[in-house]
Formats: structure tokens, C-alpha cells, sequence
């Protein structure tokens, strides 16, 4: 993809200009709109994704939130094209793996023009034999002064055989920017179940209460609460599945 | 069997990993009584209130607990805190994205499901919460706050205190509870433990210090020392600790 691009020499590196095209599966977040939408995607349900490509246009605001319950190979790939100033986007979501599922997510948000704001959170849960990938790149163009740029994935292991994969990176070319990523891949501390029990909370319930509050920062990105209530259920369902 | 008894430790032996720290601890605790465990550093403090409450990383090789008559030891730390066992911890864990509220709601109501009872109302827990934060001095708007998450050492022992007061328990064990509190702070403490103190319930006032003491009269004073009891008396021998320090027993 990176073939039809013109290369910018900059202190930072070479970024590599790559026309933004729309296609078939593109959305377009118009100037001045805002475009919010969670997606469950459930095991034996065809929820259709949102389109891999994404041009984010002047003064909108995105918020996009994937949620992959148990039970779902899934794989991912989306580009997020910044072409307008002041404009919003944020790109969530939760990976909830308790068996042998295959997830993989690919990002890549290209911010092009000055003053965008970007954040990426993603959070996962898994177990069993299960194994995703999660590749995160954010890439700020040479003229996109005063960019924003987050991305986070945390991950929490709970068993032994299964595996965590992720890749954040960062790729700037402008020099008056804001930008960070992390990746964490840890286990339920041992010290607060302990600390719970004695309280009277039972081992798995106390697990229960670590699992939700580790998932409940990125359903806040859910922005009407009904709906993010009916998830939290169904979340919590399968959270208690995979235990 | 005596009925006054809440708990019975014979020749306890516990250890951590390889290494044994309790060697051979006798107690027994009544109805009514506080009893405080003084000692150095490194004498078993601490490894005696975790074995009580069912902390995982101790092995207890050898003797006896029993609680209200139950083997105390074959319970899970759960199932102790439903028989009314509570342990303010000398040093309060923090649960990232867990309310107080939320922390409490949870924990009285596992006790009421694992009793067959329903949850408790919204509104009387809500009743409850308010008037055992207001009793321990502490902010409303903790309520809302994620537990021990960026709390000062006073506020997590006013905390465990608040907990303590919510669960109402029947053994209440305070492991160095009193460390690096200011004498405002002690005292919320000292009533938190005072107000317990009715002719059914019983505590265990772990300390090095004798400060809280002067807050909480004690029945028995035991003095631990390499994973024994050493000395026991009544509230007498706090002073002599304090004049002397623990090298004469």
C-alpha cells in the first residue's frame, strides 16, 4: 500500500504521503457531525463491522467502540484517515476470549492535518487457549502540528497457555505534537482477591468485581447509557463464563 | 465445652514457605474480652492475624483453631469473614475500578446471599453507609471513591475501620492498625473498636506501641516473641513493655 506514496525527508524520518482514496468500505465522518456507535460482535451473529477505512473530516467527533464477546474469531483491520482540523476521533474497544478464539486488530491512524485529537483504548480479557494480536500504529504527518494521539491496550491473562500479542507503535514526523501509547499484559492481583474474601466477597465473585472494573473504563466510551447497560450484561455473562 | 469461648488456638505452628513462624501459639479469646499481642518485629505478629483470617501464602503445619466451636481452619477467608471474623489490615490493599459503595454493597450482600437472606434494600444500605462513614470521620464523597486508591496511610486505616463498622463482626482483629496514625486518627480508632466492645463480641489489638492502648483498655496483654506467647497479664504489662522494652521476656 505504501508503493504509491510520496517521501517527505524530515528530521524524524522518511514519512511516506500516501493519497487518501475512499472505497467501497469507506466511512466518512463529515465536517461538523458526530458519528457514535458501539458494535457487539457475539458468537454465531453477523454484525457488520465498521468499515475498514475511516476519513474523518473538519470539526467531527467519532466515537467507535468494538465489543468481542466470547466465542468469536475475529479479525480486524481499520485505518483511520485525519483530513480535517479540530476534528475527534476515538476508537475503542474489549476482547473477551475464554476458549481457543483467534483475535486480531490492526489500527492504523494516520493523522494528516494539524489540531486533531486521537485516542485509541483497547482492553482485553483471556483465557483458555486462546491468542490475540493487537498492532497499533499512529502515524502524525509532518504538517499535522498539534496533534493528540493516544493508544492504550491493556491486557489480562488468565491462563497459562494462552497468548497475548501486541504491538503499539508511533510514528512522528511533526515536531509540536502530544503524543503516547502503552501496552500491559498482567494477571488479577492476587493481594485484592485476598483483601476482598475477607471482607466476605467469595474468590470468584472478587474476581468478577477485578474483571468489570478492568473493562469498565472503555465502556464509558459507550455513550448512551442504555445501551451500555444492556452490554454491561452481557458482559458481565460472559465474564462469569470464562472464570 | 465452655460457651463464652469465641476463640480456641492450641500449639498452632505456621509457616511461610520454608520458614516456620508460629511455634506452637496458645490463646484463647471469650466473649466480652480485648486482648492485645505486643512483640517485636519479626515475632509472628502479623503471620498470626493471616492465619486467622486464611491468608493463602501461609501453611499452618501443625495445631488448632477453632471459631464458635468451628474448625476455624478448614474455612475458606470468606467463609470466615461470614462467621464474623474481620481483620484490619496493617497495610489496606488498593482495588483499582471498585467503589467503596460498590466494594460494600458486594461484600454484605455475599454474606446475606451465603445466608440465605435476600439483598439488602438500596436505600437501608445506602442509610447504613452514610452513618458508618459519618461515625468514622470520613468524607461523603469516599463513597464514590475506588477503594484505598490514593488515599494518605491515615485514610486507609479510617477505611478499614468504616468496613469494620459495616460488617459488625464478632472477632474483630486490628494488625498494627495504629502504625504511623496521628492521635485524631487513634482515636477514630479506638472508637471504632470501642463501640464494639459489648458483652458478645471480642478483639485482637496487634501493636507494637502502646499509644492506642491508652485508647482501648485491654483484658490480657500477650506478649509474642519468635512465634510463642511469652508472657500474658493484664493491662499492667503494657507499661512495664514500655519502660522496658520486650529483651526481658
Amino acid at each position: 500500500m505504501e508503493g504509491n506514496g510520496r517521501y517527505v525527508e524530515t528530521p524524524g524520518g522518511r514519512y511516506v504521503d500516501i493519497p487518501v482514496k475512499s472505497g467501497p468500505d469507506t466511512l466518512v465522518v463529515k465536517a461538523g457531525t458526530a458519528f457514535n456507535r458501539s458494535y457487539v460482535i457475539n458468537a454465531g451473529s453477523s454484525v457488520s463491522m465498521p468499515a475498514n477505512h475511516i476519513i474523518v473530516e473538519e470539526g467531527s467527533l467519532t466515537d467507535i467502540c468494538i465489543i468481542i464477546m466470547p466465542g468469536v474469531d475475529a479479525d480486524i483491520p481499520i485505518t483511520v484517515d485525519l483530513i480535517g482540523e479540530g476534528s475527534d476521533f476515538s476508537l475503542s474497544g474489549i476482547y473477551i476470549c475464554g476458549s481457543e478464539e483467534r483475535v486480531s486488530l490492526e489500527t492504523v491512524v494516520r493523522h494528516r492535518v494539524p489540531g486533531c485529537k486521537s485516542n485509541q483504548h483497547f482492553n482485553g480479557i483471556v483465557s483458555g487457549t486462546a491468542r490475540t494480536d493487537f498492532f497499533g500504529r499512529i502515524i502524525v504527518a509532518p504538517d499535522a502540528q498539534k496533534t493528540e494521539a493516544y493508544q492504550v491496550n491493556r491486557n489480562i491473562l488468565l491462563s497459562d497457555k494462552a497468548k497475548v500479542n501486541t504491538k503499539p507503535q508511533l510514528e512522528i514526523y511533526a515536531d509540536d505534537v502530544k503524543c503516547s501509547h502503552g501496552a500491559t499484559i498482567g494477571r488479577l492481583d492476587e493481594e485484592a482477591q485476598f483483601y476482598m474474601r475477607s471482607r466476605g466477597i467469595p474468590l470468584e465473585e472478587a474476581k468478577v468485581l477485578q474483571m468489570l472494573s478492568f473493562i469498565s473504563p472503555v465502556l464509558n466510551h459507550i455513550r448512551n447509557s442504555a445501551e451500555r447497560e444492556v452490554v454491561a450484561k452481557d458482559i458481565d455473562e460472559a465474564i462469569r463464563k470464562i472464570l | 465445652m465452655d460457651n463464652d469461648i469465641l476463640l480456641q488456638i492450641n500449639d498452632l505452628h505456621a509457616a511461610a514457605g520454608e520458614k516456620e513462624i508460629l511455634r506452637g501459639i496458645d490463646l484463647t479469646i471469650r466473649k466480652g474480652e480485648i486482648h492485645a499481642v505486643m512483640g517485636p518485629n519479626g515475632a509472628g505478629k502479623s503471620t498470626l492475624s493471616a492465619v486467622l483470617t486464611g491468608k493463602p501464602e501461609y501453611t499452618v503445619t501443625s495445631g488448632s483453631a477453632t471459631f464458635m466451636g468451628k474448625d476455624l481452619l478448614a474455612m475458606k477467608p470468606e467463609e470466615r469473614s461470614w462467621a464474623g471474623i474481620f481483620m484490619s489490615f496493617q497495610y489496606p490493599i488498593e482495588i483499582p475500578g471498585v467503589t467503596i459503595t460498590n466494594f460494600m454493597k458486594t461484600a454484605i450482600n455475599s454474606k446475606r446471599k451465603a445466608q440465605g437472606i435476600e439483598p439488602m434494600k438500596a436505600a437501608e444500605f445506602l442509610k447504613l453507609l452514610r452513618s458508618k462513614m459519618a461515625f468514622v470521620k470520613m468524607k461523603p464523597e469516599f463513597a464514590k471513591r475506588e477503594v484505598n486508591v490514593g488515599f494518605s496511610g491515615g485514610e486507609k486505616k479510617r477505611n478499614e475501620i468504616f468496613q469494620m463498622a459495616m460488617l459488625d463482626p464478632v472477632l474483630s482483629i486490628l494488625d498494627e492498625t495504629d502504625s504511623g496514625l496521628d492521635v485524631d486518627a487513634l482515636k477514630i480508632v479506638a472508637d471504632g473498636v470501642n463501640s464494639l466492645r459489648t458483652p458478645l463480641k471480642a478483639s485482637i489489638i496487634i501493636t507494637h506501641y502502646q499509644k492506642l492502648l491508652e485508647y482501648i483498655e485491654p483484658d490480657y496483654v500477650h506478649v509474642l516473641k519468635a512465634g510463642k506467647i511469652v508472657a500474658t497479664s493484664g493491662k499492667e504489662l503494657v507499661g512495664e513493655i514500655e519502660a522496658e522494652g520486650f529483651d526481658k521476656f
